[in-house]
């Protein structure tokens, strides 16, 4: 299921710790550039590949929120909730998002575009209220910022 | 007002480029540390200038260098670049920022412990700062300092970056470990585990904020003394209500409202009704302590702390009781679920709140909501459960008028699960 | 000045003191007093956590209360259990605990032995001050075949997921998600092994989140009797509980013991006593009149045997051992040497029959895996055959003992082990003759048959590259002292005294000590006992002048100095028309014994065969007379582990009311052959037997003697390479055998049977995960699926003998190599799963 190139990485990556375990969220979220998600047989296989039972893999897995073992949309929104980012009228920014995308946070648009998520502080209370739109930081927002945001993902 | 120190060059162009770093006088620490002093003189001048730790228990960090052992064959450096106490973002500022002060800063925490291999934990939200941190970390690399046998001495050091996933628990200093051996973040029992002696692969292991490693480079470049004239130099997270929210640096032992002025004052002109001094794990305090020095004795001795020195500021019109709900919904939320008293504790206590701010509260819920604080307070395994009392004990004595509000103004009764025929519920225990 | 720490310390709890070795737990120095401090997730045989927060205590000069379960004993500590604040503490953890613990009590199984009721009647709050909603979730989930899972109760102490990490290393359960979303389930990715050992799992649940399926709802614990008992089916004789309710026993847990199982069981243990009870249990006596088989009375089914005995004798023989007690073994063989036989063996389904003076079943005290610096197993599928040894060579493991293994088929634990040989099915010899030549080398001194022997050559007819056999050599340099193991995979493999050559060979050159690890039940028992063709008890020569004396004083008479026919040779015998009357005591040998077309023939050479048993096996179909006998739960009697130690059995039920026990068969034949065996009891034969065979010693390992190592090179046998994939004979520990596809629960644990394939071999077969086949050897064939899987050789047939499919009889070569041929059934291009 996994490509050569992740392949390669993953053992690479497993070549930093003196214990391969170690290289476990590192290859696992590897695997998630690639699949967006991580599948049962993408753990199985990345398993095989640190010499951990496949079962710790996926009992450490679960426990992380950035590890998603469902599959996830094409972009993934992330829309902090916490204190800072709250003082600044993120509760607004948050419904104005979940309107534009027709769904609740926690939830994944029908077509398969975006997964929307509220989460916890991003550290990035100078620019509240603030989310991340995969590997970007936006902020300070308003609500129609951030629907335009979302709206113009593809 | 003085040059910062730690932000000083946070603004410039080319901040991850180590020609502007050194142009600026960076890696001269490195330098003078390899070439004129031993290890141990290393600690002596980071003891000197008290150092505490800056991740937020505030641990004088000469002495967290002196308990690792001299002689372990194997050792580690791991870095908490893990930022995710509420309200707080100076680690970020900076590792985006000025990356090679953070770099340099991991030299010299290596060469005074005896450290070859430096891990940097950073929560996976820091994209941009990964970026820009591993662009410094390969350009010291090139320019030889780091790798083997770095400016041409014995000390060799390898430094990686290691991403985290998605768990605030694992900000925790032996949850961290957990983490980086690949596992669940579960913090680990201390004794045996102090992370000095027994940390990572069960290895003396050094264990740093990254702010606390950025002072180190000036600490040793300029000497302890002048570190301490210059403040010392304390970064503060400035959020929340104020027109201009960033990191300010300042003096330890700035005050509330110096901050707020120093971060553009408060929005519309308004008053302040409250402030979290040290992030959302510290006791939230009034607006009379304003004037308070946000220094870790002072606010000690409110039952607050200096923490991760994130000054959240809540204005006049901040619903109290709605803050101190999200404060302890984000504990319920970020629970590692080991020990019983923060698990179940963080799950009853935002119930709890729920229902008051939708009118369903009943007056004994006060008292309740106080006695789990106690239930709470010496008995979590870490100090995440150990974060919602504070929070509670400031809703219940200083604000305790607005909880008031709610329940006073409750119209519904309390909503009996289904299933239990008990009548009345039973009186408190 | 440095002074020496002090190897004790004392501390005063309560306001009385204490002295216990530095390293002791405030906990356990409490319990030394007397003082039982509450706890959950602390279990002693994991290391503390600290999770639960029940056992707070007050520590003087600490600010805050500490766990007693991870607290350090130090000297002059004072430490107060009861204070105001201790009370309150624990008062609030169980609150904590119980606002979403549902109201089960009445219907929860755990009611009666559940910590959290009885923790919470001394300590927790009397009423609830929790009015939200309680979180629900499915209940009564069916986790395993044995398994139910209440995630409601579930206090998330931990202590389920860490055996399956720690004890047992199979990670059967796992914690999934985090914080109050936590959850215990079996791992949603998982190679999908049942678990071995998930009884223990429900022993130690302090709540009743996991429950037997099997006891569910089948009684309060008040309400059971409960009587100390040895479990007999495999060989490691574990201590047990077992529970009877109204004359049936409807459970059985483990029975502390340190020297054999610690407190744990495996679940054939744990689950495997309801054939006890099943409708199919022989109540009455048959005989076979003009070709079928009829009920009959005692009398004349007894009239029957006595007299085909008497008519025959000597030319009579027993076979069987390993469901007998050992006085009945001894009963067994007075009988037929009092009728001039020593045609005994207990070792009834092997065709590999060395004398017992040579290679007798056993191991050493099992202790001594704690303590060896190295494990060698040979041919020895630890998990599948004595599971909880595994538990105690894992401890061993990891506190840093060597695990080695060379096997025809990859072992589930490989993971823990240093290095692991996968070798063509019968080659151990060769990997073990190149490590003992690699050893040597290593040793500087390679001299006499070791000389001959050509790495590079016998890692080729193993099949294994030579680096891993390298390992394993260096490992071997290494590493001192290192226990030998041998198994079953081995004995019956195809050239058994070939590889206890290389055995021997090995240990000449490494030193250390061999068990082996061979026989079920009370096989090595009834071996000691005397069903052994060439020994007295004991393991005595036959000819042995103060044994037979000894002999002569007890029984009357001496025994014959001609050695009798082991198994096999009986069974030729019998086919031969030589042997006449073949009693088989408890004993299967028609599904079996590896051959089973001599079988066919000495059946029908014999002209009288009994049974002793508790069900129509395949062997008391063919039987001229059945007599329906009485199982381990239902008997007084002594059994003997692999150690070689005697342990008591305890009846707990009554068997069928027509059902007799072996021994007082045996005592009724006797009398009717006018050579009465009388002994006042059970006790009293024991009594004798003690006298007449040194070393039997109860509650003792025996102390077995192995021939001196020797350097003993043997060449290979040639063999045909054949069409078809050699078969391997793997015995899994769930099979559906005759008592254990009659419990609840463990038929499904075992599923259905399939063959392992390697994917090369699947490749080129064009065979599929999940395809049906059928594997024909030729003299048997057999519909099943495929499981394609590296844990098999290439060109290897991995079958899981024992389960009906795959009798013993047709598929366990023992001796030989066998081959077999696969035919897909499904048409390509259908879904095969």
């Amino acid at each position: 299921m996994l490509s050569e190139g992740a392949k390669r990485e993953i053992g690479a990556l497993r070549a930093r710790y003196p214990v391969a375990q170690s290289a476990l969220l590192p290859a696992l979220l590897r695997v998630q550039e690639e699949l967006g998600w991580v599948p049962p047989e993408a753990m199985a296989e990345v398993g095989r590949l640190l010499d951990v039972p496949v079962e710790v893999v996926a009992e450490v897995a679960s426990f992380y929120s950035l590890i998603f073992t469902e599959p996830v949309g094409r972009h993934v929104v992330q829309v902090c909730t916490n204190v800072s980012c709250l003082l600044s009228g993120a509760e607004a920014v948050r419904e104005r998002v979940e309107r534009e995308l027709g769904v609740r946070a926690g939830q994944t648009t029908p077509d398969g575009r975006v997964t929307l998520l509220a989460v916890e502080c991003l550290a990035a209370c100078d620019q509240a209220p603030c989310m991340l739109v995969d590997e970007r930081r936006y902020g300070p927002l308003t609500p129609e910022a951030a629907a335009r945001l979302v709206r113009e993902l593809d | 007002m003085p040059q910062p120190v730690l932000l000083r060059h946070i603004r410039e162009p080319d901040q991850a480029d180590i020609h502007a770093y050194e142009r600026r006088g960076g890696y001269a620490g490195l330098r003078r540390a390899l070439r004129e002093l031993s290890p141990e003189q290393v600690t002596d001048l980071v003891d000197r200038a008290q150092l505490r730790g800056r991740g937020g228990a505030g641990f004088p960090t000469g002495r967290k260098w002196k308990f690792v052992p001299k002689d372990a064959p194997v050792k580690y450096l791991v870095v908490n670049a893990d930022e995710g106490e509420p309200g707080t973002f100076k680690d970020r500022t900076l590792l985006e920022g000025d990356p090679h002060l953070l770099v340099e800063g991991i030299a010299l925490a290596a060469y005074a412990n005896g450290v070859r291999t430096a891990y940097v934990y950073m929560r996976r939200e820091f994209y941009q700062a990964r970026r820009q941190l591993e662009k410094a970390i390969a350009q010291a690399y090139e320019r030889g300092y780091l790798g083997q046998r770095i400016l041409g001495t014995d000390f060799s050091l390898d430094v990686y970056v290691h991403p985290g996933a998605g768990a605030y628990i694992a900000g925790e200093e032996t949850a961290l470990l957990e983490s980086l051996e690949g596992k669940r973040a579960m913090p680990r029992l201390k004794p045996p585990y102090f992370p000095a002696v027994m940390g990572l692969y069960n290895k003396p292991t050094v264990l740093n904020n990254v702010e606390t490693l950025c002072c180190v480079p000036w600490i040793v470049r300029e000497g302890p003394e002048w570190w301490l004239e210059q403040g010392p130099p304390q970064l503060y997270s400035v959020s929340g209500h104020v027109n201009s929210p960033q990191v300010v640096e300042a003096p330890l032992g700035t005050t509330a409202r110096e901050l707020i002025e120093r971060a553009g004052g408060m929005r519309g002109g308004r008053r302040v009704k409250a402030f979290y001094p040290g992030g959302t794990s510290s006791r939230p305090l009034p607006a009379r302590h304003l004037d308070v020095p946000l220094r870790h004795e002072e606010l000690a001795k409110l039952g607050s702390m200096l923490g991760s020195a994130a000054v959240i500021v809540m204005d006049e019109t901040t619903d109290m009781v709605k803050v101190i709900a999200r404060v302890c919904e984000f504990y319920r939320e970020e629970s590692c679920g080991k020990c019983t008293p923060c698990r179940e504790g963080t799950v009853w206590v935002t119930q709890i709140l729920d229902r008051i701010l939708h009118g369903r509260g009943r007056p004994e819920d006060l008292d309740l909501l106080a006695s789990l604080a106690r239930n709470m307070t010496g008995t979590c395994f870490c100090p995440l459960g150990e974060s919602v009392p504070p929070s509670l004990r400031a809703g219940l004595e200083d604000f305790r008028d607005e909880f008031e509000a709610y329940i006073r103004a409750a119209r519904e009764p309390v909503q009996m699960p289904v299933r239990l025929h008990l009548g009345a519920p039973a009186p408190g225990g | 000045m440095s002074r020496e720490p002090l190897s004790t310390v004392t501390l005063t709890i309560d306001g009385r003191t204490v002295t216990v070795p530095r390293g002791t737990t405030v906990y356990h120095a409490a319990q030394q007093l007397g003082i039982e401090i509450p706890i959950f997730c602390y279990h002693d045989r994991m290391p503390p956590l600290g999770a639960c927060r029940m056992c707070f205590v007050q520590v003087e000069r600490m600010p805050r209360l500490q766990t007693a379960c991870t607290l350090e004993a130090q000297e002059g500590m004072v430490v107060w259990t009861e204070s105001p604040e201790v009370v309150e503490a624990r008062r609030a953890i169980l609150e904590f605990l119980l606002i979403n613990h549902p109201l089960d009590c009445p219907i929860c199984d755990k009611g009666g032995e559940c910590p959290l009721q009885d923790n919470t009647f001394k300590y927790g709050p009397g009423a609830s001050r929790f009015v939200e909603p309680k979180r629900h979730f499915p209940k009564a989930l069916r986790l395993s075949p044995v398994l139910t899972l209440d995630r409601e109760r579930c206090i998330l102490c931990w202590r389920c997921t860490r055996f399956g990490e720690v004890v047992a290393g199979d990670h059967a359960l796992k914690g999934h998600d985090r914080g109050y979303r936590t959850h215990i389930d079996t791992p949603p990715v998982t190679l999908e092994r049942p678990s071995k050992f998930i009884g223990n799992t429900i022993a130690i649940c302090p709540v009743g989140a996991l429950t037997s399926g099997v006891y569910r709802f089948r009684a309060r614990p008040w309400d059971n009797r409960s009587t100390p008992g040895v479990c007999t089916h495999c060989g490691v004789g574990c201590a047990t509980w077992v529970d009877a309710r109204g004359g049936e026993v409807v459970r059985v847990r483990a029975r502390e013991k340190p020297e054999v199982n610690d407190i744990w069981l495996c679940d054939l243990g744990f689950f495997g006593y309801d054939y006890t009870n099943h409708p199919e249990r022989l109540r009455v006596p048959y005989v076979r009149q003009d070709g079928v088989l009829r009920e009959a009375t005692w009398d004349e089914a007894l009239e029957r045997v006595a007299r085909a005995l008497e008519r025959a004798a000597p030319r009579v023989g027993a076979l069987g051992g390993e469901r007998l007690t050992v006085e009945e073994a001894y009963l067994l063989g007075r009988l037929f040497r009092a009728l001039g036989s020593n045609h005994l063996d207990a070792r009834a389904d092997s065709r590999f029959a060395p004398s017992p003076r040579d290679w007798v079943w056993g191991a050493g005290p099992f202790e001594a895996l704690d303590t060896a610096a190295g494990v060698f197993l040979v041919g020895c599928d630890l998990t599948e055959e004595y599971p909880v040894l595994w538990l105690r060579l894992k401890r061993a493991l990891d506190r840093g003992a060597v695990g080695l293994a060379v096997a025809p088929k990859r072992l589930e634990v490989e993971g823990y082990l240093r290095a692991a040989v996968v070798h063509q099915y019968g080659a151990e010899a060769d990997v073990l003759y190149a490590v003992a030549r690699l050893v040597a080398e290593r040793q500087g001194s390679v001299t006499g048959p070791l000389r001959e022997v050509d790495v590079d050559a016998s890692c080729r007819r193993a099949g294994v590259p030579r680096e891993a056999v390298e390992r394993l050599a260096q490992y071997l340099s290494a590493v001192a002292p290192v226990l030998f193991a041998v198994g079953r995979l081995s004995w019956d493999g195809p050239e058994p005294e070939r590889t206890l050559a290389a055995v021997q060979t090995l240990r000449a050159v490494c030193g250390g000590d061999l068990w082996l690890l061979r026989g079920k039940g009370n096989a090595v028992g009834a071996l000691l006992a005397g069903l052994a063709p060439d020994t007295l008890p004991g393991l005595v020569p036959l000819d042995d002048p103060e044994a037979r004396e000894r002999l002569r004083g007890v029984w009357g008479f001496e025994p014959s100095r001609e050695a009798g026919l082991a198994a096999p040779a009986m069974l030729e015998a019998a086919a031969a028309g030589q042997l006449r009357v073949l009693y088989v005591a408890g004993a299967d040998p028609a599904r079996d014994f590896p051959d089973g077309s001599l079988w066919q023939r000495a059946r029908a050479g014999l002209e009288l065969l009994v049974v002793t048993e508790l069900f129509w096996t395949e062997t008391a179909r063919q039987a001229d007379v059945v007599l329906p006998a009485l199982s381990s739960f239902e008997r007084p009697g002594t059994v003997v582990n692999l150690e070689g130690r005697p342990q008591r059995l305890a009846p707990s039920r009554m068997g069928p009311p027509g059902a007799r026990a072996d021994g007082d068969i045996l005592q009724l034949l006797a009398e009717r052959l006018g050579r009465p065996m009388d002994y006042g009891s059970v006790e009293a034969i024991w009594e004798e037997l003690r006298r007449v065979a040194p070393g039997l010693e109860l509650d003792r390992p025996y102390g077995f003697t192995r021939p001196q190592p020797e350097v003993d090179v043997r060449p290979a046998q040639p063999h045909d390479p054949g069409e078809g994939l050699v078969v391997i004979p793997a015995s899994p520990l769930f099979r559906k055998g005759e008592m254990s596809s009659r419990c609840r629960g463990l038929p499904d644990l075992a599923g259905d049977a399939a063959v392992g394939v390697h994917p090369g071999d699947a490749a080129a077969l064009s065979l599929t995960d999940g395809v049906m086949v059928e594997v024909d050897t030729g003299a048997a064939s057999a519909r099943v699926r495929v499981t394609v899987t590296d844990a098999v050789p290439p060109g290897h047939l991995l079958v899981p003998v024992g389960f009906p499919e795959f009798p013993r009889a047709r598929w366990a070569a023992s001796g030989r190599r066998l081959r077999a041929r696969i035919r897909v059934l499904e048409p390509a291009g259908r879904e095969s799963r």
